[in-house]
Parts: C-alpha cells; structure tokens; sequence
C-alpha cells in the first residue's frame, strides 16, 4: 500500500487525510502548530464537520494517522504527497497562491533527496496554476523534471460541508489531470485500492482541464440558486408559489432537482470565491464573463431584497430590534465565511437597528466580525421583545418554531430559506414566496 | 374519453394524435382547409418522427379535423393549442387565443353536461385566469359550475415529440377547481408518469422556468466554452465531468454556437418582459440571450481571425435547421450568421438535408445546394451550424474547397483539423 502524506490541515486536508487512514494507508500530516498536534492526538478536528471525529480518534489510535512537525520528514516518508492548502480570495477576486507557492517549495526542497514521487494537488486553484506555478516551482526547488523523477497531478475534491465525510467516500466522480501518463496511472491506482469494488468513473485529463472542472461544477450549481431566486423574485411579484413551480422544473431529466430552492442566496467557502476566482481569470485573457457576473449580481441583492422587504413592514428601523436566526451560511456546520448573514446583520446596523442573533454553532465564530451585537443561547432569547425577524439559515431546529414567537413585541416573521412551517400566528413572509 | 384540440400545428397535431393512440376520440379544429383535408386524409402536414404513422392509423376512425367549433360542445375536454408567437418586444402576441376562446365560447353555448377548457399553448402566467376564463365565460353565456379550466403545457422536444407525449417525465396540471383537474388527469390516464397538480398560474410559469433554465445551461456551457477555448481546455471534456454531478445532470451542457427554435428565445424574452413589467429586473435572464446572441458573431470572429476580410470570399455553411431531425429554422443560428456574412459581402453556398426552402423564404438570393459536396466545392472556409449526423464523417468533401478552413458551430466532425467555435 502506498504511503500518504497530506500538506494542510483544513478541511479538505483532514477529512481527506482521516478517510485514507480509516481504508488502511499509512498517512502522515504535518503542522508547525503544537496545539493542532494535540487535538488531533486526542481524536478531535479543529474544526466542526459531521462523523469526521469518530474516524479521527479511530485512526489515530490505530496509528494509521500520524501527525508530525516537519512536512520534509512527512514527504520523505510517503510516496504521494496531497497538497490540500487554502487558496483564499483575494480583494479583486482572484485567488491568493501564497499558501499553494510555499507548499510547492518545501515538496520541492524535499524530492532533492527522492525519486518516483507522485505530487497531487487537491485544493482548488485557478485554470493554469498547477503547470504555471506549481510545477516550475517543484523543479527549480529540486532540481529534478516532472515526468521523468517525479509525477504531478491535479484532483479537485468536490466535498460538500456538513458531508464531507461521506463524500469523500461515496463521489459521483473521480477527476484526474495528469503531467503525464504515468503520474495519472499512479494516482488511477491509488484511487482503485481507495475505492476496491466501489470505484466511482475515474476520469483522466489534463491538469488545466482537471482545474477547471473544480470551478465550472461549482459555478454552474451557484448559477442554480441565482436561476432559481431570480425566477423566485419573479413568482413572488406574481403571488406564484416558486417551490411549486421549481419541483416540476426539477422533474425534467435534463435539470435534476437539487440546488433549485429559492431564498437569501448561496455562501460559504467554495461558490463565491471560486465564482470570483473564474471571473477574474476570464477577465485576465479577455473575455468578460456575463452570465458569472449575474449569478454574483443576483446572489448579492438577496440579502438587500431582505431587508426591502423588512422596510416595507416595519418602515422605520432605526432603534428596532430585529433579531437574525441563523448565522452560519448553511445548516449543520459553524462556518460563517461569506454567510448571507453577515450581509444582512451589516445592513440592519447601518440602520440603527439593534440586532440579537442566534445560531445553534456558529455564535463564536460570528463574534469576531460583529462584537457588539446580542448572541443568545436559544431562538427564543433573541426574539424576545423583537421588532421582526429573520430567518437566514435552514437549520432544522427553526423549522419547529412556533409558540417562540409569541415573546416577539411585533410578529413580523421574514423567512429567507422557507424554513418556518407553523406560520399562524405571525405576519409570515417569504423572500421569494 | 371525446377531446377537442383547437389548433392543427406542431403541438395540437402531436398532442391529438397521441390522445387518439391511448383511445380516445379526438377531433382537430384547424382553421386551414388544406391542412384539415391532409390531417383527415392521414398525412401529417408538417414533418415530425412517428407522427405520420399515427395519423394514418387514426384518420378517419377516432381521429378526424374539422374547420368549425360545431362538435366541441358534444366533447369532454378542449385543449387550446393556438401559437402564442413573440411581438417584436418580446412580449407574447395573444391574438389566435383570444380568437380560439371567442369560437369555443360560442360553440359551447349550447353544452349539456360538463366541459373542460384546457390551455395548452405557451402563455405568460395570469393569462388562463385573466383572458381565456373571462372570454370564453362571456362568449359562451354560461358559469362556471359547468365549465372547468386547466393550463396544461407541453413539454415536447421537435424530433421527439411523439414520445416526449407518450412518455413524459412529468404531467403538470394546474386548474381552477380540482373537479376540472381530475378530468384533465383523466385524459392523460395509462401514461406511466408523475403527475403534479397546481394552481393555473403555477402550471403557466412551469413552462417558461424550465424552458429558461435549459436555456441557461446552454448560455453557461457556452461562457465556459469561450473561457475555456482561450485557455486551451477542452470544454466538453470539462463538461463530461462536471455533468456527473447528480446535482446538475449531463443535459444540454454542450458549447456551441447558441439555442434556436420557436420555443427558448421567444419563451425566454416573453419572461424578460414580464418580469419587467412587475419591476424586477432579470439580470441572469437577460445575460442568457446576451450569450446567445454573441455566439454566432463569435463564429464570425473566428472566420475572419482565419481568412481575414471576408467580401467577395465563398462561404460554405452546411446545416440551416435550428437543429438537426427538423426542417424548422426559426430563429436558427444560421440565420444571424448568414445575414452577417452577407453584410460582410461574402458568397453564401448552404445544405441542409430538409432545411433548404425553408431558408430560402428568409433569404431568396441564397444559393443552396442538394448536398455538402455542391456546397462546398470551391469555398475558401466552412460554418457547420447544426449536428445532422451525416455531418459526422465529412472529411474528402472539404478537399473540394478552395482551402480547407472548417469551423464548426457544434460539435459533430470527426476529421482533422477543424477549429470549434468553443473549442
């Protein structure tokens, strides 16, 4: 079996490194920060993901995971090397490679020393990067030629949060962009032994066309949610019922039915970044992207739509309470990058409005973008004495609401995910229904 | 069940042929009296896949047409299966409905037992509720204990039309009281498909959202295409992969050279419209046509970017249809192309297996030719602008022209060295 060393501790990095130890392979991770060492040591993530900590504590007991201080050693002992860094987003757009250049530097410094390598790069990067900067940096760094001393490949995950655990062992498809024939056939094995019986398509490409399938599945499911808030903010002029009309739309086999709910708009750490990302390359060599900016464009007015909304019922805001249920941008994790919340909760400020939120994970992490505002311990807390409401994630707690709007001082409820179903009671409204 | 069809075009001619095979007993009021002798002679007036052999199995025994409303009132149901075509601001032209609901209101004056009005045609929401209801309610002098109305559209693909029918993937049914929807359901009884019942105005939205969103998809693969044809990535390798997510499906994710027929850009400018009239304005719907519009002059870029200034150059164009299986060119794609070239002063010489005439009405100047050779003989470049499968093992007829430059639209050739207008 081969060995496995994974470069980067996040959230594509770990669950992809605690999955390949629960199939047996020998993975080694390294960090420089002791405190991750000692976390990971006792079987638990750093960070939030459903059945990742089961497998975590399994593994690391059974000694399949090691983790280890020097990413040279953990190179060196293994035969592929996963480069599963972040790639964050940059203020015009375009991705920041910091994190993918000093990676590929200390693969490269290590592989002096080693033949037959197999590089993978699994973070998502810009159409270019691995042959552009990735691979000339290893070379220099080495001192050796791709090809013929060490293999490079590009695999994107397509890990959803909140699942990621069960996608990484259950994909739809397995994408592989190879240097050359050889390194694809390497990693095609590696992913065979993986998988056994129940090996998804593999697919084999190149590296570029590898990159930009990352980008294309998931500018194509945020094209989804615009599509469908966009014909959502057209039902709701028309008094059409938007949920109805989207599931028989689902229904024709050319469509598939998911990712068609209209509501606040898409967030997270892959659609808007890699969205931006796609857009700023298409820029870059000429090709202004018109459809990519208008997934952005609608996606950014949900929120705005929201709080139209919120104006129309209650017209003066200034020194209300609102109170925001929902902080993370999906249910069942406690990420918050680019949430519809923040958004929202930014505005809502600029009107004076004095905001007390909930979320049932992401509080804490909230926090640190918006001290000043009142974080409850309950749905019912935050609505006490409140002016309105709104409901900005789907989490399946909210959608038991029901006698907890009665401590609201005005029960005006806007639901920006189709969330609450006990709507008597209250002046209910949908942003798109 | 006895079913009315009020309209002897493309829809109503399939849609009654079909009711006809799952035995029913259907008559088709058309107003032209050459179509209405071949519809009873058993000769499909129009040319689509499967549809003659049911007409001929039909005529005359439980399928017949007639140019008057006389016998609707004897029938359970009437699908109203009028055009609805774009106005020149994209908004829809209801003039044949309004026409259709004035003769099927007075025709139904003297009914007996229960009758269904059932909109079938294309048309923007609130039409159902706010013309046909009203109009034929008023025409006809009667209420509505004893007249039921249901928007039912279609969802038929032109070249598979007859078995988009008979095996759908939905049945959508949207109707005023569900008395009228249990009669409609009843109509469509035997078909192995899902069926959802709605409000009206849902049922007429349905439509025009699915329409919009394969629509989408095709203006996405197409932004992606140019992106990734700049960037020397095969877009459909990439779109291989991509469709493989359950979530998106692998449907209408091919690059090419845009979406035609009488259905996406009409029904696509006619939501614009109506979103604009409430006040929204549609930014991702309005950058689809955008694409779509750009898409052909981008064929034209790459033309020129080949064999420079194109007056007095010959231009083979193989493919007119606005796909293949048809001979309908509405709104093709060679048409902007074509009108572009002769702009530029180019030579045209076009083949299309069943498309010819059809161009010619558009441009009368045009030379066709009764093959690809013909057409091609002496050109100095080819446009392949629409996947008839002969096309796919085109290869020494290009050696008949002047230089062999080939730039296709869609992706059907197999030969070397041809340039992809996304690829």
């Amino acid at each position: 079996m081969k060995r496995i060393s994974v470069i980067g501790m996040g959230f594509v990095g770990l669950v992809s490194a605690a999955c390949f130890a629960h199939k047996g392979f020998d993975v080694l991770v390294s960090t420089h920060d002791p405190k991750k060492v000692e976390m990971i040591h006792a079987g638990k993530a750093p960070f939030y993901e459903k059945d990742l900590n089961p497998i975590l504590a399994e593994v690391v007991k059974k000694g399949n995971l090691r983790v280890i201080a020097g990413r040279r050693e953990a190179i060196l002992d293994s035969d592929i090397t996963f480069i599963a860094v972040g790639t964050p987003s940059k203020a015009d757009g375009s991705i920041d490679l910091g994190f993918i250049k000093s990676s590929a530097k200390e693969i490269g410094e290590a592989l002096k020393d080693k033949d037959g390598h197999l590089v993978v790069v699994k973070s998502t990067v810009a159409p270019g990067t691995t042959e552009e900067i990735v691979k000339p940096a290893i070379e220099k760094y080495s001192g050796k030629e791709v090809g013929s001393d060490f293999g490079l490949c590009m695999s994107p995950e397509f890990l959803r949060e909140g699942n990621a655990v069960y996608d990484t062992l259950n994909p739809d498809r397995i994408v592989i962009g190879e240097s050359d024939k050889s390194a694809g056939d390497a990693l095609e094995e590696f992913y065979r032994e993986f998988y056994g019986e129940k090996c998804p398509p593999i697919l084999r490409m190149s590296l570029v066309a590898a990159e930009m399938v990352k980008y294309t599945s998931n500018a194509l499911l945020s094209t989804k949610i615009s599509f469908a808030n966009e014909i959502g903010n057209i039902c709701k002029e028309f008094g059409i019922d938007t949920y109805e009309v989207m599931r028989a739309v689902g229904m024709d086999h050319r469509l598939s039915p998911h990712f068609l709910r209209a509501g606040v708009g898409f967030g997270g750490s892959c659609f808007p970044k890699d969205v931006n990302a796609l857009i700023h390359k298409a820029k870059e060599i000429g090709y202004d992207p018109t459809l990519l900016k208008a997934v952005m464009n609608v996606n950014e007015e949900q929120p705005k739509r929201m709080i139209k909304l919120l104006e129309r019922k209650l017209p003066s805001l200034k020194g209300k309470k609102v109170a925001v249920l929902g902080l993370a941008f999906k249910n069942d994790t406690d990420d918050i990058r680019e949430s519809r919340a923040i958004p929202i909760i930014r505005m809502l400020l600029d009107k004076n409005v004095r905001v007390s939120v909930y979320d049932p994970l992401a509080n804490e992490n909230m926090r640190s973008i918006f001290p000043d505002i009142e974080y409850c311990t309950g749905a019912e807390e935050s609505l006490r004495n409140a002016d309105a409401c709104l409901v900005v994630t789907e989490w399946e707690e909210f959608k038991k609401l029901d006698h907890e709007f009665d401590v609201m001082k005005n029960k005006v409820v806007i639901d920006g995910r189709k969330v609450i179903s006990s709507r008597e009671g209250i002046d209910y409204d949908g942003l798109c229904w | 069940m006895r079913i009315s069809v009020i309209g002897g075009g493309y829809v109503g001619l399939v849609s009654a042929a079909c009711f006809a095979e799952m035995g029913h007993k259907v008559n088709i009021v058309e107003v032209d009296p050459e179509k209405v002798e071949k519809i009873n002679s058993g000769i499909s007036p129009i040319y689509e896949k499967g549809l003659d052999n049911l007409l001929s199995a039909y005529a005359g025994h439980s399928l017949s047409a007639t140019a008057c409303y006389d016998d609707i009132s004897d029938s359970d149901l009437s699908f109203i299966c009028v055009g609805s075509p774009s106005q020149k601001n994209g908004s829809t032209d209801l003039s044949m409905i309004e026409s259709a609901c004035i003769s099927l209101g007075k025709a139904l004056q003297d009914l007996e037992g229960y009758h269904v009005v059932v909109v079938k045609s294309t048309v923007p929401p609130g039409t159902t509720e706010s013309v046909v209801m009203p109009v034929v309610l008023e025409h006809s002098g009667l209420h509505n204990l004893k007249l039921g109305f249901a928007m039912n559209p279609e969802f038929l693909r032109e070249g598979l039309a007859v078995q988009d029918f008979l095996k759908p993937n939905r049945i959508v049914i949207g109707s005023s009281d569900s008395n009228a929807g249990d009669i409609v359901e009843a109509a469509y009884h035997g078909l192995n498909a899902p069926i959802i019942r709605t409000g009206i105005q849902e049922a007429e939205m349905i439509k025009y959202a699915s329409n919009a969103f394969l629509a989408t998809k095709i203006s996405f693969s197409n932004e992606v295409g140019n992106i990734c044809k700049r960037l020397g990535i095969d877009v459909y390798e990439v779109m291989n992969g991509v469709g493989m997510d359950p979530r998106i499906s692998p449907h209408f994710l091919n690059a090419g050279a845009g979406f035609g027929g009488s259905c996406f850009p009409k029904d696509l400018l006619s939501l614009i419209r109506l979103a604009e009239m409430v006040g929204e304005s549609p930014s991702l719907l309005k950058s689809v046509i955008k694409i779509n519009d750009y898409q052909p002059r981008r064929i034209i870029e790459l033309l020129e970017n080949r064999i420079g200034n194109l007056e007095g150059k010959r231009i083979a164009i193989l493919g007119l249809a606005f796909k293949n299986d048809t001979d309908d060119i509405r709104e093709s794609r060679s048409i902007v192309v074509i009108s572009e070239l002769e702009r530029r002063g180019a030579e045209v010489s076009a083949y299309d297996p069943v498309a010819n005439s059809a161009m010619k009405k558009i441009f009368p100047k045009l030379v066709t030719k009764e093959c690809a050779s013909d057409a091609l003989r002496g050109a100095d470049a080819c446009l392949v602008m629409t996947e008839w499968p002969e096309f796919a093992n085109l290869d020494k007829q290009f050696d008949l022209m002047k230089s062999r430059v080939i730039i296709e639209g869609r992706k059907i050739l197999k030969c070397k060295g041809v340039e992809g207008i996304c690829w």
